[in-house]
């Protein structure tokens, strides 16, 4: 340190605790990541996402061809090749909007793959309370794979895109 | 003149290759990102047109440098080089712009982009004039202080853009959807805007080293980086919650929502105080004797920046967790719980800094004035030491001589205080010049005298 009336060494040292600090936030960040995704989860099984259709609530079945593209007022669902998967596997699927909230899965909790293929189970898009339509924007289907109890694998996505205009 | 007495050093040259060689690895990095924009990205080819006048920076710049090169005259080089530097520095920048508004903006239309633009720039110009303030003694030049914003505002967005999005498609899509994505996201968010961010305080200390003083200047230029950077992101943020909700009515709601995150409670606790941590890293380094001190601190300070942010984009889900009712309290109160403590660090340096910084400028104001040459005069010290009598003065001279008068003595108190600083610096042998340059700076206070 060069000898003068002041002294940063204060300021300096300062610095390099903050610094050590933010080494440790960093740390406890990546130990959350391997709670929350740990490795050694890869199962080598892809879900098949066969489609996203057009969807009448009230028969709870799909119509038409597969789109990406929907209208705000047009309900959709999206198609899962389920018996792609283990039976005993437990899998749950949701759609979150270009707002990142979830509107819609499979089912409030997961469920086996062999249930969902039983039920030919579809992924409805469930239109906002709030607004009575869609919101515009990306709309995002995930397909994970739960273990004790958590999300541990993901897989498969699907995007398709609700339109601005009705 | 000044700056050139006083600060003309034999090793600056090896600045000026560190700072040109980041620069050109950046533009290298910005054109592929501009590129990509064009080719796969949302900027139309139209936009082309508007960025011509980029361009013809950028081929005027040219033909300087090409001249520059030609001409054997030293003066007339120097003077076409810089002339090149400039118009290709505004060219990029000119380009830059329209590839940022059209890819941070353009789900709204360019009405709803201009509306949310003027919105934020009260704000933004708020927050400049208060960190500008921070430095009482010697305050940055606001044209420094406005291009640290806008490399915030317009090259550091371009650059995190195509750095977050590959990330995002090789890390955080392969990731299960909540936490460990979460965690993935800020990651992404933490290194690279706070590198793109930081950046900019790096080639500012290396290019202008003489406006970078200390701690205090350091936190000035990084909270100046940060708050252009917000401007930007916050326009971004209000358009694309605006597109979203405007069909269902609630358009300008989301963006006025959008707007009071981020231009009123995240102003400062935010972008502004992220950067300010790596200024504060580079300004210590400044005044470090040891080139390993110099890289431990500034490593540190982009080391505070990236887990700052780091905490605020992964914790702050999980800190205050609120029903509905509270929800907008819960929204205030997680600024101040996470970011608070990062923010609390800044304004301690900013303190101890400010009294360092007094101290010593003190200590050479009265020795320059006990030398009895004139620039300092004894009953200066007190009225330059504080702004506020500083300011009384110049609203003396400014009610005795009018406008020039104020000026002139403005003009006087920076020259004096400039002489203490450069004084200081000598001291603590962070300058190299021969005295001759201090005694420039002398006269060029006694002609400022008149």
């Amino acid at each position: 340190m060069v000898e003068t009336h002041d002294d940063l060494r204060p300021l300096y040292r300062i610095m390099l605790v903050l610094g050590l600090v933010s080494v440790v936030i960093l740390a406890s960040g990546f130990a959350l990541l391997l709670r929350f995704a740990p490795p050694g989860q890869h199962s080598g099984y892809r879900a098949h996402i066969t489609g996203v259709y057009a969807y009448d609530p009230a028969t709870a079945s799909i119509t038409g061809s597969a789109m990406t593209r929907f209208h705000r007022d047009q309900p959709f669902a999206a198609t899962v090749d389920w018996g792609n998967l283990p039976a005993g596997m437990l899998v749950s699927a949701r759609w979150t909007d270009s707002l990142d909230d979830d509107v819609g899965s499979t089912q409030p909790t997961p469920v086996a793959a062999g249930r969902l293929a039983g039920e030919n189970a579809l992924v409805p898009v469930r239109a906002s309370r709030e607004f009575g339509t869609n919101l515009p924007g990306p709309y995002t289907l995930t397909v994970v794979r739960y273990a004790r109890g958590q999300p541990v694998e993901l897989l498969a996505t699907a995007r398709v895109t609700v339109l601005r205009d009705p | 003149m000044i700056q050139q007495a006083a600060y003309r050093r034999r090793w600056r040259p090896t600045r000026y290759w560190l700072a040109a060689m980041i620069a050109a690895a950046l533009f290298v990095v910005l054109v592929l990102s501009s590129v990509a924009s064009l080719a796969i990205g949302p900027v139309p080819l139209r936009a082309t047109l508007f960025g011509l006048p980029g361009v013809g920076f950028v081929i005027a710049a040219t033909f300087f440098a090409l001249r520059a090169l030609h001409d054997h005259e030293p003066g007339i080089r120097l003077r076409d080089a810089t002339r090149a530097a400039a118009l290709f520095v505004v060219g990029i920048f000119l380009w830059l712009a329209v590839v940022d508004v059209y890819t941070f903006t353009q789900e709204a239309g360019p009405g709803v982009a201009t509306a949310c633009a003027i919105a934020c720039v009260p704000t933004t110009a708020i927050g400049l004039l208060v960190i500008r303030r921070f430095d009482r003694n010697e305050k940055e030049p606001w044209r420094l202080v406005l291009v640290a914003a806008l490399w915030g505002a317009v090259i550091s967005t371009s650059l995190v853009v195509w750095a977050e999005g590959l990330w995002d498609l090789v890390f955080t899509a392969t990731l299960v959807p909540g936490p460990a994505a979460d965690t993935s996201a800020a990651y992404s968010a933490g290194i690279f805007e706070e590198l793109a961010k930081g950046t900019a305080v790096v080639l500012l200390y290396l290019v202008m080293r003489d406006e970078v003083d200390d701690v205090v200047d350091g936190i000035v230029y990084g909270a100046a980086v940060g708050l252009g950077f917000n401007f930007m992101e916050s326009v971004a943020y209000m358009t694309h919650q605006y597109a979203i909700l405007a069909p269902v009515g609630l358009g300008a709601a989301g963006a006025a929502g959008q707007w009071y995150f981020r231009q009123v409670v995240g102003l400062f606790f935010g972008h502004a105080t992220f950067t300010a941590l790596i200024g504060a890293g580079i300004g210590i380094a400044r005044q470090m004797p040891l080139i390993s001190q110099r890289l431990l601190v500034t490593a540190s300070g982009f080391l505070a920046a990236i887990a700052a942010h780091f905490a605020w984009d992964a914790w702050q889900a999980f800190v205050l967790v609120g029903s509905s009712s509270t929800q907008l309290l819960v929204a205030n109160a997680r600024y101040v719980l996470v970011i608070g403590p990062f923010a609390a660090v800044v304004l301690l340096l900013l303190v101890m800094g400010q009294h360092v910084e007094g101290r010593a400028l003190r200590r050479h104001l009265e020795v320059e004035a006990a030398g009895g040459l004139g620039a300092v005069l004894p009953y200066e010290v007190a009225l330059l030491m504080s702004p506020w009598q500083r300011f009384q003065a110049r609203l003396a001279a400014l009610a005795r001589g009018g406008p020039g008068a104020y000026l002139g003595l403005a003009r006087l108190q920076r020259a004096q205080l400039h002489l203490a600083m450069e004084r200081w610096h000598r001291e603590r042998r962070e300058i190299d010049q021969p005295l001759a340059a201090e005694e420039a700076l002398r006269q060029h206070v006694l002609e400022l005298r008149g």
